[in-house]
């Protein structure tokens, strides 16, 4: 085995160990600076009231600290974690693993998923419509587009008009992967930047369909949904989610990139302890302890 | 107390229960258009309650009516050209538009204010090694028609090589199967990326030293070649790439566009991946060939390659990875070449192999490895290490190659790194005889700004 002769001379040595050095007293101190701004809080648009409401009341609570919250979607969040521009990501759907990669490359880690609540994911039709549960094979088929028209699942004569979310957004994700089990979305299904402009478009739309988050479905009609088509229908209410009788339910999560700590550690289990879960209540989704 | 401005704003006007969000970003421009015709239409609102309180009930109604007829059918007219508009935005959100920059300087301990003239007519070749360049400029456009189908077409522009010119790096169109859940087999064709080992397939724009290890510079010249891959996911885990390619790269100087042998060269691959712990292994085969004045020389070109990448975090300080790469295998090598093909002369313009000299002879086997250590220190720091050596005939002695390389980045927001790396390469140059070997005074200093998009 032959050694190695590194040829390192010494002012060029002295110039190596200068720059590393000075590197690393500035990766000591700087991140404290940066911490300075406060938190950052990225993603689902789901759950951005949410967020609103938990920073609030924690900035309230515990005087001196800062918590920005902006929305823009589950993918949006995810993108905004793995590029370094948020401290933590809300997500109404799980990462995936082309994310995970992604952020394994940039921080050489997988992530940390945090459940913070629990949603039930609601299907809304107008007030007038006839139709009042479906069966998830028959929501499939609509967002699919095997099924066009309200007759063919009990309504009236006339054609049905889906509205829909934008792909960065989880709850588009959610629906896709567990509802139409990854089939594609119909071409007809008007993608609307949130879930309250969904409900309001079903509100307007007597021939409309939609879905979100329950705690949504303001001036709409929760759709009963039948597993099967022996199933009994169940309505998305808080004691049918919480307990999973309701088929459509999801997890609402936290990602950062590390375990968190310091300031992060402290929101997070303010978040997760009895005043954080009562804040979910309020808001209208369920909490997870 | 302190709330991000736009969302505090929207958050006094949503809720839960159906308060109306605030439309961001997409319904910007839009609003933009509207705007003439939201003053109509607020100005028509603010009127009608204004003659409500002069004229009685009864005439109220329907002198409102009209009104009203009129305001339903601005609302619709707005609600049509907003689905227009809509459409026209789903059609653009297809193409994606992404890329980076890499502008960089470097000096390297051989540097000196002359340049070598070869040949005759002379061949002016600049040798001084201090100088600033682009060393990587991309562009990448992605079209992802419907969901079966994407394009894309990736072009690079640097001032590295011997021109300045934008050339074809990638263009290929992959088909994904529809039969599914998760579209788990992708069959691309065109020009693209080698699918062998770890380093080929990371971009420059998130790997951790500037450059790649010389065993796949060597093994792989520009990392792509035309061709068909198939890739499976056939479990979260596992996946597997089968490929056939021309097997020349792109930067063949005989044959850059064509393929000199019939066969096709292969490749497979396999990848097993545990989040924390991934590993893989690859297979190519093919042949070269050396063109001669007469019989042409065919050669082995084959690879085998194994990786593997563990990841850990540090409380505190952050993630961490340890990586390592094995290359092994037969490949054309340029020394042999040199040797035992006698090149052509004004007294006898041929190319042939030396008297007595075997064919065979001209491809060797070679063994090439690196192991690196990569560090994340808070967000916006990140060391890496990595030592690597390359032998380019195992059964010669004094011709490895080996490199101590260090970088520090320095992350100035989620688009733009900076770097400064330090190589200390250890070129064993055969010298006089008596005297063993040579390494050139060659250490190299590199300082790149990068942005990716």
């Amino acid at each position: 085995m032959r050694t190695m002769d590194l040829r390192l001379r010494p002012r060029t040595a002295l110039a190596a160990a200068v720059v590393l050095i000075a590197a690393a007293l500035l990766a000591a101190a700087v991140p404290a600076a940066w911490s300075a701004r406060g938190l950052t809080v990225k993603g689902s648009d789901t759950m951005v009231i949410l967020g609103q409401r938990w920073a609030e009341l924690y900035m309230t609570s515990h005087p001196g600290a800062i918590i920005q919250v902006t929305g823009g979607g589950s993918g949006t969040g995810i993108a905004a974690l793995i590029n370094g521009t948020t401290d933590i990501c809300q997500s109404s759907r799980p990462m995936k693993e082309d994310e995970k990669r992604k952020l394994r490359d940039r921080f050489q880690t997988m992530g940390i998923e945090i459940p913070v609540a629990k949603d039930g994911l609601s299907i809304y039709l107008h007030e007038s419509n006839p139709v009042k549960e479906l069966t998830i094979a028959q929501a499939r088929d609509i967002y699919t587009g095997a099924v066009t028209n309200w007759k063919q699942v009990g309504g009236g004569d006339v054609l049905i008009t889906l509205y829909g979310r934008e792909n960065s957004s989880g709850t588009y994700v959610y629906f896709k992967d567990n509802v139409l089990l990854g089939r594609d979305y119909s071409a007809r299904v008007q993608t609307l930047p949130g879930t309250a402009a969904v409900v309001n478009a079903v509100a307007r739309d007597p021939n409309g369909i939609g879905f979100g988050g329950a705690a949504y479905a303001k001036g709409v009609r929760d759709c009963a949904i039948r597993k099967e088509a022996a199933s009994a229908p169940v309505l998305p209410m808080p004691q049918t989610v919480q307990d999973g009788s309701y088929p459509i339910t999801r997890y609402l999560y936290f990602y950062t990139r590390v375990r968190p700590s310091g300031d992060l550690k402290k929101f997070v289990d303010w978040v997760l302890s009895a005043d954080g879960q009562a804040v979910v209540t309020k808001v209208g989704y369920f909490p997870v302890r | 107390m302190k709330v991000d401005a736009r969302h505090a704003a929207g958050a006094a006007r949503r809720g839960p229960r159906g308060r109306t969000p605030v439309p961001a970003g997409i319904l910007v421009p839009i609003a933009r258009s509207f705007v003439p015709g939201a003053i109509a239409l607020l100005t028509c609102v603010l009127a009608i309650p204004a003659r409500a309180q002069s004229e009685p009930p009864a005439a109220e109604g329907a002198a409102a009516a009209p009104r009203i007829e009129e305001l339903n059918g601005r609302v619709e007219s707005m609600t049509e050209q907003m689905q227009t508009l809509q459409a026209d935005t789903d059609k653009l959100k297809r193409l994606k538009l992404s890329g980076y920059i890499q502008a960089r300087w470097e000096t390297a301990e051989n540097k000196n204010d002359s340049v070598k003239v070869e040949k005759s007519p002379a061949v002016i070749t600049p040798a001084n090694t201090e100088r600033f360049s682009i060393r990587r400029g991309r562009l990448k456009l992605t079209y992802d028609s419907s969901p079966l189908s994407q394009a894309v077409v990736y072009l690079d522009g640097s001032t590295s090589g011997s021109a300045i010119t934008m050339r074809l790096l990638e263009a290929y169109v992959t088909l994904l199967d529809p039969w599914t859940f998760d579209r788990r087999h992708q069959l691309t064709v065109g020009q693209m990326n080698v699918p062998f080992g770890y380093e080929i397939e990371r971009s420059s724009s998130v790997r951790e030293l500037p450059e790649r290890s010389r065993a796949e510079n060597i093994l792989f010249p520009g990392e792509r070649d035309r061709g068909i891959k198939l890739v499976s996911l056939w479990t979260p885990r596992l996946e597997t790439v089968i490929a056939l390619f021309n097997g020349g790269g792109i930067n063949d100087p005989n044959f850059p566009t064509t393929d000199p042998t019939r066969g096709k060269d292969y490749l497979a691959r396999a990848r097993w991946s545990e989040g924390v712990f991934d590993a893989a292994v690859s297979w190519y085969g093919g042949r070269a060939l050396t063109a001669l004045t007469g019989p042409d020389v065919s050669t082995d070109r084959t690879r085998f390659g194994a990786d593997v990448q563990v990841y850990y975090a540090l409380p505190v300080v952050g993630g961490g990875s340890l990586k390592g790469e094995l290359y092994r295998g037969r490949n054309l090598n340029v020394d042999s070449v040199k040797t035992l093909v006698a090149s052509p002369t004004t007294a006898n313009p041929v190319t042939l192999l030396k008297p007595g000299a075997v064919g065979a002879h001209l491809a060797t086997e070679v063994l090439g490895w690196y192991a690196m250590w990569v560090q994340n220190l808070g967000e916006r720091f990140q060391l890496a290490a990595r030592w690597e050596s390359f032998d380019p005939n195992t059964d010669l002695a004094r011709d490895q190659f080996e490199r101590a390389s260090l970088a520090i980045h320095w992350f100035y927001d989620g688009y733009t790194r900076f770097t400064v790396a330090y190589d200390v390469p250890r070129t064993e140059v055969a010298a006089a005889a008596g005297s063993g070997f040579t390494d050139p005074t060659d250490n190299l200093w590199t300082v790149q700004l990068q942005h990716k998009f």
